[in-house]
């Protein structure tokens, strides 16, 4: 019936940016794998490892990159998991607030990692 | 309109494989592997904080990450991410209008190719390194 069908609640844009974090994950995660485990003979196993290969700014910067869009992807991916569950409005808002709070957090923390790990080169 | 209400006391009927098309399949996959690469995404980035706390800390971790366990629960993740990230190619080619009517055998293929995916990861982290 006309007018009876519930808005959607996820929306054209976060679904939009779902679909563009999700593939450009494939995309990073691939380069990721190819450099951390074919171009590094034995891998990126132990501190030294890690830290030289932060001395590269284009490693941080694609490293953070990633971490913005794995992080976003799987908050919007939770959020779609529990609006299958129909949550009151009032309910979704909290979830919102609690969703933007961890991801900031995590980016946050995040960042503050990868720059550390960068500055800790000889 | 109301079927996708929960149905609480009918929660059995989740662990009935019968009467299930490839795209309720698709589906359920999506979901958990979904679930547990955000439990390893935040186990990854609490880990990763080893790091900051200097060498000792980070090479002893690596350590537990070499035993057969860590590996086979990381083969897991790797199979996970194989899989969601395949079957989430086809999600985004259908969402854009291709493929929609070979979906079916683009589930199949991806899924295919990610276990063959999962075997080789998993003859190189138990059988050469």
């Amino acid at each position: 019936m006309l007018g009876t069908r519930p808005k959607a609640r996820e929306g054209a844009f976060l679904w939009l940016i779902k679909i563009l974090a999700g593939l450009s994950i494939v995309i990073v995660l691939g380069i990721h794998f190819v450099v951390n485990h074919l171009v590094a003979p034995e891998g990126l196993l132990n501190y030294a490892d890690v830290i030289r290969y932060y001395q590269n700014p284009w490693v941080v910067t694609m490293e953070i990159f990633f971490l913005i869009a794995v992080v976003t992807h799987a908050l919007i991916g939770i959020r779609s998991i529990l609006l299958d569950l129909n949550p009151s409005d009032s309910f979704l808002s909290i979830l919102n607030t609690i969703l933007i709070v961890v991801g900031v957090g995590a980016v946050a923390y995040g960042i503050w990692l990868a720059l550390e790990i960068a500055s800790r080169g000889n | 309109m109301m079927n996708n209400q929960p149905t609480p006391g009918k929660a059995l009927r989740w662990f009935d494989p019968r009467h299930r098309q490839p795209g309720t399949w698709a589906f359920i996959l999506n979901r958990i592997t979904a679930l547990g690469l955000t439990l390893y995404l935040a186990l990854h980035l609490i880990m990763l904080g080893k790091l900051a706390q200097g060498p000792e800390a980070y090479d002893s971790f690596i350590a537990l990450a070499k035993t057969p366990w860590v590996k086979f629960g990381e083969l897991l993740v790797i199979s996970a991410g194989l899989i969601h990230g395949l079957n989430g190619i086809r999600i985004a080619l259908t969402s854009f209008g291709i493929g929609v009517t070979v979906q079916r055998q683009l589930f199949w293929s991806f899924l295919t190719l990610a276990l063959i995916g999962s075997a080789i990861f998993g003859y190189f982290m138990f059988f050469v390194h």
